[in-house]
């Protein structure tokens, strides 16, 4: 058994390894800056109006995300891709890069040329110009930037054309021009020495151990999740919080589906054939399809005030009443909040349990010993609930082992719905913010949860019917 | 002694075409058992209805006639539309930018709904109910279910919304079918013991895969996301050519291989627990959980699409369908007629692929089933808290999400749910028939 156990745990290893592989991948292809969007949410400071302030902020903040690290142990690309690479600080910069160097095929002119537009660029911000040129300088300024997402020959010289056209139009700009000829000369160089067929070469870097997943993964083996982009504080307790109340609303609704589940499986399982359970089949086969945020808002449009009844509040919306209120008085507030939610939690996995219960019992009732049981005259309760009850457990103990993940994201939609501040709430929200420490931490635990879950409902499994053994071998 | 032998054969092929024979009746027995269950033969026909409102629901519900004559000309316009729709035409000068309904016919057939689900109708906006006084001509043009706040037509979202359903259903479970049966069966029927290669082939197959992602989608990264913001032809078009390359590298190394293998220190056997690697690659997909992973996924997506959330649910939707087909396929290899063909020499493969997996395939056809059921829910739920599905596009959950705007407006929370609920229950109902039907137990 406990050889057993520890081989279950040692699986546990390569399948982390491969969920964290499989979060990270989903996390470095995001949409979006996580630079950009955290430093947008502190722009109201005025700060970012300088540019070169703003850009040493966000070298700052780049930095102190730890993403100014390579990404990985190492990487497998194409000749052309560079090794330093991802020391360019601006993703957007990166991508057009990376897709110049594939396209033309020679990095040290490539860099050359950001270097120039860099180079450019400063110098354009630090050039006076009179009032009436202002709106020529604007758009000098525009086309540069657009330079640094455009990796497309034809586009590049329009851009290239449109700059040239202000540039050579007013003596005010003619400090910039022996960079701007540089550039041109430059874009020029890569066109026509150009060696686009580098990229069928293969190419392995090894970075080290100084990268962005090694970094991400030891940190959250110590605990140590990150912080939140959105208010900055540690995800961990961000965290702590939601999962109050998304373990309080899990561990009512399991309790009360379990609870309402088994003895109508068994009901269900006994009377097999009478009128009332046919209906009762039927009717648990229905609740078990009706998908539950459809009752959910159902049950805020018609209950929850609006045109209609007003027996609930409408929205969950916590901390109405103050921290000094009596207890008892938050106590029945928060239930009666809780009420609705619970509901819509419950009904479609204790209709899906009594299902299972039901049909576990079936099997069991058609077998010999049961018959045995009741051929010695004991009664007919004992039978079913001694001798029937612990072997058609079984199935339910496999639904069991979804408990535990249930426990954190079960409640998504819900929580949704009925704006509950639970976990499932804030991952959605994290989501659609682009807040992704968060998204990673939940989608970690809920992976490891559910492989706890699997390794408990084996275990159970042996503690409810000893004919299964560990010791010879799975299977 | 000859003759002996000689006999066997055709003792054999006798059983064998008594099996198919029986595996012939074993699915008439199937589709009897099922025609029983008059709950679940009602859901298929509610099915086979739905299908059909997907399939002519441009012809149910347009903003454009059937067939009108116009300035003395006969025109089909909704067929003209689908032509368009297709590339396969254009529209003449006179329909580019109007209105269907304000053009003055000689005669002229509407669809039943004259709406798309698009159509802005200004004057019955702000939600107006079944119930209420519509600002229409005529009944003709009346909203059956109201409207939503813009005033869109709720009866016309409905019907194209089943299409949506509908496809993502049946599209995500064929690429989950696919993957599944694929290494269900591999896993089954290789287990961990049957599978020997050569050295060499095995160091040629593991380049052949690495040069062929290498060059089949690193080196057409660029290629395939031109091709993305093209839409869903030019990505089919683009990944046929990645995946050809992908197998021609494969079939050039495996004919290598067989050079190779007269080498002696090449030719060494080595065993690949196949049944160990795919096990260990869904008890990793399974504890994912998936509607989180979903989630994610299409969050990360710049430009959500239908398509991708098909292939979303169907990349993770696999593993029940790999597991049934492995467990069957274990059974089945062990199983007397499967052992005795291959004592006689016959070729193993080809008696699993002709006699042992069509057997394997009937708990499948359940899994399917049950998980058209689930995808359908999944893409109702994604629609339903906006992550994922485009915005534009209408569906039963978008729907219903929009009725948390406005509370008042309760068709809008009525229907689509409504419909959810249908399609979900009677796709379980079918599962739920075809698990009595196929389930031996039940057999008499």
């Amino acid at each position: 058994m406990l050889k057993y156990i520890i081989t279950r745990l040692l699986i546990f290893i390569p399948t982390l390894v491969a969920i964290s592989l499989l979060t990270f991948i989903i996390s470095i292809n995001t949409p979006g800056d996580p630079v950009d969007s955290m430093l947008n949410q502190s722009s109201n400071t005025g700060q970012s109006s300088d540019k070169l302030a703003s850009e040493q902020a966000y070298i700052e903040q780049r930095a102190k995300l730890g993403l100014d690290k390579p990404l990985f142990y190492f990487s497998i690309t194409n000749a052309t891709y560079s090794d330093t690479l991802y020391r360019v600080h601006k993703k957007s910069h990166r991508e057009t890069l990376e897709k110049l160097s594939f396209k033309y095929g020679d990095w040290p002119q490539i860099a050359n040329y950001y270097s120039l537009i860099k180079k450019f660029e400063n110098q354009l911000f630090l050039l006076n110009v009179s009032d009436d040129l202002a709106e020529d300088y604007r758009k000098l300024k525009e086309f540069t930037n657009s330079l640094y997402t455009t990796a497309d020959e034809k586009t590049a010289t329009t851009i290239i054309s449109n700059i040239d056209f202000i540039v050579n139009g007013d003596k005010e700009f003619i400090p910039v021009r022996p960079n701007f000829t540089a550039l041109q000369k430059a874009i020029i160089s890569i066109v026509q020495n150009q060696s686009p067929h580098q990229h069928y070469i293969p190419k392995f870097i090894w970075y080290g151990f100084d990268n962005q997943y090694h970094n991400w993964i030891s940190d959250f083996i110590v605990g140590d999740f990150g912080i939140s982009y959105k208010d900055k504080r540690p995800v961990s307790s961000v965290l702590w919080d939601a999962l109050q109340w998304t373990v309080l609303l899990s561990t009512l609704s399991i309790i009360l589906a379990y609870l309402v589940a088994i003895p109508l499986g068994i009901k269900t399982a006994v009377d097999k054939g009478s009128k009332t359970e046919k209906s009762i089949t039927a009717t648990l086969f229905m609740l078990y399809s009706l998908p539950n945020f459809w009752i959910a808002t159902l049950l805020i449009i018609f209950l929850c005030g609006g045109d209609y009844l007003d027996l609930f509040p409408p929205a969950f919306s916590l901390g109405k009443l103050p921290e000094s209120a009596p207890f008892w008085d938050r106590f029945f507030d928060t239930t009666h909040r809780l009420v609705l939610p619970v509901f819509c939690l419950t009904y479609a996995s204790f209709a899906f349990i009594s299902r299972q219960m039901r049909g576990g019992m079936l099997n069991v009732i058609e077998q010999d010993f049961i018959r045995t049981a009741r051929a010695k005259g004991l009664k007919e309760n004992t039978v079913i609930w001694k001798h029937a009850l612990r072997n058609s457990l079984i199935p339910i103990i496999t639904l069991f082992a979804n408990v535990f993940p249930l426990a954190i994201s079960g409640s998504f939609v819900i929580e949704f719905i009925f704006s509950i501040p639970g976990v499932g709430k804030l991952t959605l929200e994290a989501l659609t913010a682009r807040n992704y420490p968060i998204v990673y931490t939940v989608l970690m635990f809920t992976a490891i949860l559910t492989l706890i879950g699997n390794l408990v409902a084996d275990l159970l499994y042996a503690f409810v019917d000893p004919r299964i053994s560990f010791s010879s071998g799975k299977k | 002694m000859t003759e002996e032998i000689k006999d066997i054969p055709i003792i054999i092929e006798e059983r064998e075409s008594k099996n198919a024979g029986a595996s012939e009746s074993y699915w008439q027995i199937v589709r009897k058992q099922f025609k029983k269950n008059k709950l679940a033969v009602w859901s298929l026909r509610i099915i086979m209805l739905f299908a059909i409102i997907a399939l002519l629901s441009d012809f149910i519900a347009n903003e454009r006639p059937l067939m009108c004559t116009y300035q003395g000309n006969t025109y089909f316009p909704v067929f003209k539309g689908i032509a368009v729709d297709w590339g396969l035409g254009e529209w003449q000068d006179d329909f580019k930018n109007i209105t269907w309904k304000d053009l003055e016919y000689e005669s002229v057939i509407w669809p039943p709904v004259p709406y798309l689900p698009q159509n802005l109708d200004v004057l019955n906006s702000n939600s107006v109910s079944p119930m209420d006084d519509q600002e229409v001509e005529s009944t003709r043009w009346k909203h059956w279910l109201g409207t939503d706040e813009i005033g869109r037509d709720v009866l016309s979202g409905m019907i194209h919304g089943t299409k949506t359903a509908l496809l993502v259903g049946l599209i995500s479970m064929g690429i989950a079918a696919l993957i599944g049966i694929l290494m269900g069966s591999l896993a089954g029927y290789f287990g961990d013991d049957k599978l020997k290669m050569t050295i060499a082939s095995i160091i040629l197959n593991v380049m052949a895969l690495f040069f062929g992602i290498f060059y089949g989608f690193g080196n057409r990264s660029y290629t395939l996301g031109e091709a993305m913001a093209e839409g869903m032809g030019a990505v089919a078009v683009e990944l046929v050519i990645s995946f050809t390359i992908i197998i021609v590298l494969l079939l050039l190394a495996n004919l290598f291989a067989k050079v190779l293998s007269n080498i002696p220190l090449l030719s060494k056997k080595v065993t690949i627990p196949l049944d160990i690697i795919i096990s260990r690659l869904i008890e990793i997909m399974v504890s994912v959980p998936t509607l989180f992973l979903i989630i994610s996924i299409s969050a990360t997506v710049e430009k959500p699409s239908v398509a991708i959330v098909m292939v979303i649910i169907g990349l993770t939707s696999w593993t029940g369908i790999a597991r049934f087909m492995r467990a069957e396929l274990l059974r089945i290899r062990r199983l007397e007629y499967v052992e005795a063909a291959k004592a006689l020499g016959y070729n193993e493969l080809r008696t699993i692929v002709k006699h042992a997996i069509p057997n394997a395939l009937s708990p499948v056809l359940i899994a399917i089933a049950f998980g058209i059921a689930a995808a359908i829910l999944i893409e109702a739920t994604l629609s339903f808290i906006g992550i994922g599905m485009p915005a534009e596009e209408i569906t039963w959950g978008s729907m219903l999400a929009m009725s948390r705007q406005t509370p008042s407006a309760w068709w809008l929370a009525i229907f689509p749910g409504l419909a959810i609920f249908i399609t979900v229950t009677v796709y379980n109902l079918v599962g739920e028939g075809l698990t009595d039907a196929i389930d031996p137990k039940q057999k008499k």
